[in-house]
C-alpha cells in the first residue's frame, strides 16, 4: 500500500518536474500561442469596429454579427460554399471511383492514366487560374470548341455572367481534386479481398454489380473520409474563385474566404471580418461534429 | 509536512515555466525594433513600400537623391498592387513595417482613410521646405486628397494622375485606315469596322469597379460637367436625370458593340493592359500614367512584359473622351495624387525618412526626375517635363498630344477616386457590372448607388 502511495507520488513528482514541461513546451506555446490564441483574438476583433490599424476601435459588442446576419452577400456565400460542397463532392466521388474502378482492370498505359489523372493536383491554382480564364473567356479556348463542335450556339462569356461563372468554379475545383480521390479510391479498392470479388464472380455478378454491392461498400470509409475533406474543402475555398473570378461577378462566386479577404484587406473592416471568421469557425464545428456523429454510428452498425 | 514541502518545489515548476514561457514569447517577438537614438536628418538606413513607382522608376529617385543625401540609404520595396493592403495593414501594425510607405486618396488600394492613423503629420517639414506659402507651389490635387478631416497633412504627394482620356494604337488604326471615334456614332460605327477586322476596338475591365468608376465619371460629365462629384458629394442624387442618361450610355457601349462581349469576366490589370500593350486591342481606357509607356524604354519594358516576344513598341497616343451625348461640353479629366509618401508613428529613423519624403516631393530636382518619368504630372507646379531629356518612341506623332493632355490636367480641380469611400466604390462597382451584365437596369443600379450613399 505504502510502496503503492509512494509510486504515486513518484509519478506526481516527475509530472511536476519542469524538465517535463520543457519537452512539451514547444508544441504548448505553438498550440497554445498560435492556434487557440488567435482564435481568441479574433473573437475579440471581432467585437470591434476597427480598420485593423486605428489606435482607437469601438467596442459594438454583437453587432458585426448581427451584421453579418443582415448581409445578403453573406447568405449567398454560405449558398455557394453547399452547393460546392454538393457537387464537387458527388461529381469527384464519382469519377474518381469510377476511374479507379476502370485503373485496377490494369488497362494499357494504366501507368500514364494515374500520372494524367494527377497531375491537376500538383499544378499550382495560381498557375492554372490564368490559364483558365483564358480558356473560359469569351474569345477563348473553350467557345472556340463549342463553335468547332457546331454548338456555336452555346458559347457565352461564362466567366463574366452570374449563371455561369460559379459553375466554371465548380468545374476547375473538380478538375483540380478528381486526382486525389481517385488516388484514395484506388488504394481503398486495392484492401478489398479478391476472394470477395472470385466469390461474387463465380456467384454470377457482373461487372456493374460487383462495383455497386461490393466495391462500394468495401470504401465506404474512404467515401466518408472524403466527404470530411470536400465539407473542409468547401469551407475553405478561396484560392480559386479569388484567382479566377475575384468572387464575382456581383458576389456569383463569393465564397466565405473571399468575403472575409474583401472585408478584411481591401474594405478593411477588420471587426467584420473577424466576425464571419468567427462564424466560419463554427460552421466548420458544427461540420465536424455532424460527419464524426454520421461515422460513429456507422461504425456502430458495423460493429452490431 | 509533505505538503509543506512540495509547496515550494511546485512554485518553483510553475515559476520554470512562467520563465520559459516569457522567454519563449521573447524569442518569438525577437524582431521588434527599439527606437533608435540616433535618428538623424541626413544618416540612416530607411525602407520605403509602395505598389507604384515601377521598381526601375524608384531606383531612379533614389539615385538622384543620394546624389544629395549619400548617407541615408534606402531600400525599395514593390508590393504587388492586388497585395498592397494585405501586406501594408498588418506591417503598420506591427512596430517592424516600413519607415515610409505609399498611400492614395480615396477609399481604394493604400487609402489614406484606413492608415492615416500611422502616418506623421508632415505639414512641419513641407513649411521648412517650401515656406509657410507652400500651398501655392504645390499642385492642389496633391495635398487635397492627402490632407485628413482633421488637417493633418499624412502624406506628401509625389505627382498625380489623371483619368477619364481613352488611349489608343494609331499603328491599328492606320492599319485599316480608320480615325479614332469623337462621337458615340463614330465610335459604334469604328467599332464595328474593326470588329469586321476581327479586330478588338475598345476593351474595358468591367470586372473591375475602379475602371468602371472612370467610364461612367467620364460620361456623366460629358453631359454635366460636375455632376459625378457632386454626386459622390451627396448633393446629386445618384438618381437624378443626368446620371440615368449616362449610365444607359454606358449600358450602349456594351449592347452597341463598343466595349468587347465578356468584359464583365475581364479585369482591365493585367488582362486589358496586356492585351493592348500586345497590340490586341485598338483603345483602352487609361489615365495619364500610361504616359510613361510614351518613351522607348517604358514602352518596351511594358510590351515585353505584357507576353511579347521581341518586344517592338508602338507610339500610344491619348484622345479626349470621345463626346457620347453631343452635348458639346469638354472632354471630361478628374485626377487625384497618384500616391502620397507617408511617414510611419512607428520608424525609428523618422527624420531620415522625412527627409526623403520631402526632397521627393517638393525638390526640384527630385520633381524633375518625376516630370522626366511621366509616370506622374509632377507635384510642384513650376516643374514640367523636359522632352529634350526623354526619348519618345515617335516624338513626332506623341510629343503634342501628351503636351496637351499635361497642360489640360493642369487645370482639373476634380478628384477621380479621391472622394469615394470604400462603401460607395464597392456599391458603384456592383451597380456598373449588374448594368453591364444586363443583370439591371440603369434606373434600378443607381437607387442602389442612393441608398449606399445614405448608409
Amino acid at each position: 500500500m505504502s510502496s503503492k502511495s509512494g509510486r504515486g507520488v513518484a509519478r506526481r513528482r516527475s509530472f511536476l518536474r519542469p524538465t517535463g514541461y520543457a519537452w512539451i513546451l514547444p508544441a504548448l506555446v505553438f498550440c497554445v500561442g498560435l492556434l487557440y490564441y488567435s482564435v481568441g483574438y479574433t473573437g475579440y476583433i471581432s467585437t470591434l469596429d476597427w480598420n485593423g490599424t486605428a489606435p482607437d476601435p469601438t467596442h459594438v459588442g454583437s453587432a458585426n454579427y448581427g451584421r453579418a446576419f443582415a448581409d445578403p452577400v453573406f447568405w449567398e456565400a454560405i449558398q455557394h460554399t453547399v452547393i460546392s460542397f454538393v457537387v464537387t463532392f458527388t461529381i469527384s466521388t464519382i469519377l474518381g471511383f469510377v476511374f479507379a474502378a476502370l485503373l485496377h482492370s490494369r488497362p494499357f498505359f494504366g501507368g500514364v492514366y494515374k500520372v494524367v489523372l494527377f497531375v491537376p493536383v500538383v499544378l499550382a491554382p495560381a498557375i492554372m487560374a490564368p490559364v483558365f480564364r483564358q480558356i473560359f473567356a469569351n474569345d477563348g479556348q473553350f467557345n472556340w470548341l463549342l463553335d468547332h463542335l457546331g454548338l456555336g450556339a452555346l458559347a457565352q462569356p461564362w466567366l463574366a455572367q452570374s449563371g455561369t461563372a460559379l459553375g466554371v468554379i465548380l468545374a476547375i475545383t473538380i478538375w483540380g481534386g478528381t486526382g486525389v480521390t481517385f488516388i484514395l479510391y484506388f488504394a481503398a479498392m486495392g484492401q478489398i479481398d479478391p476472394e470477395l470479388l472470385e466469390a461474387a464472380e463465380l456467384d454470377g455478378a457482373g461487372n456493374i454489380r460487383r462495383l455497386v454491392s461490393i466495391i462500394w461498400p468495401n470504401v465506404r470509409g474512404t467515401t466518408i473520409a472524403l466527404a470530411t475533406l470536400s465539407a473542409i474543402g468547401a469551407l475553405k475555398t478561396f484560392d480559386i474563385p479569388y484567382l479566377v473570378t475575384t468572387g464575382g461577378p456581383n458576389f456569383a462566386t463569393e465564397f466565405l474566404g473571399t468575403l472575409i479577404y474583401r472585408m478584411s484587406i481591401p474594405l478593411g473592416a477588420v471587426g467584420y471580418g473577424a466576425a464571419l471568421s468567427i462564424l466560419l469557425l463554427l460552421i466548420a464545428l458544427v461540420f465536424a461534429i455532424l460527419l464524426n456523429a454520421r461515422r460513429d454510428k456507422g461504425e456502430g452498425r458495423n460493429d452490431a | 509536512m509533505f505538503g509543506f514541502r512540495s509547496a515550494p518545489k511546485r512554485a518553483k515548476s510553475v515559476a520554470a515555466v512562467v520563465i520559459a514561457l516569457g522567454l519563449s514569447a521573447a524569442a518569438l517577438t525577437g524582431c521588434s525594433s527599439t527606437p533608435s537614438g540616433t535618428d538623424s536628418a541626413t544618416k540612416g538606413a530607411i525602407t520605403w513600400w509602395g505598389w507604384t513607382p515601377e521598381i526601375g522608376v524608384g531606383k531612379q529617385y533614389i539615385a538622384a537623391f543620394n546624389k544629395v543625401y549619400p548617407n541615408i540609404k534606402v531600400t525599395y520595396k514593390q508590393v504587388a498592387t492586388a497585395s498592397y493592403d494585405a501586406a501594408i495593414r498588418p506591417a503598420l501594425a506591427s512596430s517592424v513595417g516600413p519607415d515610409v510607405f505609399n498611400v492614395a486618396p480615396g477609399g481604394g488600394i493604400g487609402s489614406i482613410q484606413a492608415y492615416q492613423g500611422s502616418a506623421v503629420d508632415l505639414t512641419p517639414v513641407v513649411t521648412k521646405a517650401l515656406g509657410s506659402d507652400w500651398k501655392t507651389k504645390l499642385a492642389a490635387i496633391g495635398p487635397k486628397g492627402l490632407t485628413t478631416s482633421t488637417g493633418k497633412l499624412a502624406a506628401l504627394s509625389v505627382g498625380s494622375t489623371f483619368a477619364g482620356s481613352v488611349w489608343v494604337n494609331p499603328t491599328i488604326f492606320s492599319k485599316y485606315n480608320l480615325t479614332p471615334p469623337k462621337t458615340f456614332a463614330e465610335w459604334v460605327s469604328v467599332c464595328q469596322a474593326f470588329a469586321s477586322h476581327g479586330v478588338t476596338c475598345f476593351e474595358q475591365g468591367a470586372g473591375d469597379p475602379g475602371f468602371n468608376d472612370d467610364l461612367l465619371h467620364a460620361i456623366a460629365d460629358s453631359i454635366k460637367p460636375g455632376v459625378w462629384t457632386s454626386a459622390v458629394a451627396g448633393k446629386t442624387a445618384w438618381t437624378d436625370p443626368t446620371l440615368e442618361q449616362a449610365m444607359k450610355v454606358f449600358k450602349s457601349m456594351f449592347t452597341d458593340g463598343i466595349i468587347q462581349k465578356g468584359a464583365v469576366g475581364v479585369q482591365q490589370y493585367p488582362d486589358v493592359n496586356n492585351d493592348f500593350l500586345a497590340g490586341k486591342t485598338a483603345m483602352v481606357m487609361m489615365g495619364t500614367w500610361y504616359m510613361q509607356y510614351s518613351t522607348l524604354a517604358g514602352a518596351t519594358a511594358a510590351v515585353s512584359a505584357a507576353g511579347v516576344a521581341n518586344a517592338k513598341p508602338f507610339p500610344m497616343i491619348a484622345i479626349p473622351f470621345p463626346d457620347v451625348t453631343g452635348a458639346g461640353n469638354p472632354a471630361p479629366l478628374f485626377g487625384d495624387a497618384d500616391y502620397g509618401l507617408a511617414v510611419n508613428t512607428k520608424s525609428s529613423h523618422q527624420k531620415a525618412a522625412e527627409t526623403f519624403v520631402t526632397w521627393l516631393g517638393t525638390n526640384e530636382a527630385a520633381q524633375q526626375v518625376v516630370a522626366n518619368s511621366l509616370n506622374d504630372i509632377s507635384a510642384l507646379t513650376n516643374v514640367a517635363p523636359k522632352w529634350a531629356d526623354i526619348k519618345l518612341v515617335d516624338a513626332a506623332q506623341q510629343q503634342s498630344t501628351l503636351q496637351t493632355l499635361i497642360a489640360a490636367t493642369g487645370k482639373i480641380s476634380e478628384a477621380r477616386l479621391g472622394d469615394v469611400g470604400t462603401a460607395l466604390g464597392q456599391a458603384i462597382g456592383v451597380a456598373t457590372s449588374s448594368v453591364a451584365a444586363g443583370n439591371a437596369t440603369p434606373k434600378a443600379a443607381l437607387a442602389t448607388l442612393q441608398t449606399a450613399s445614405k448608409g
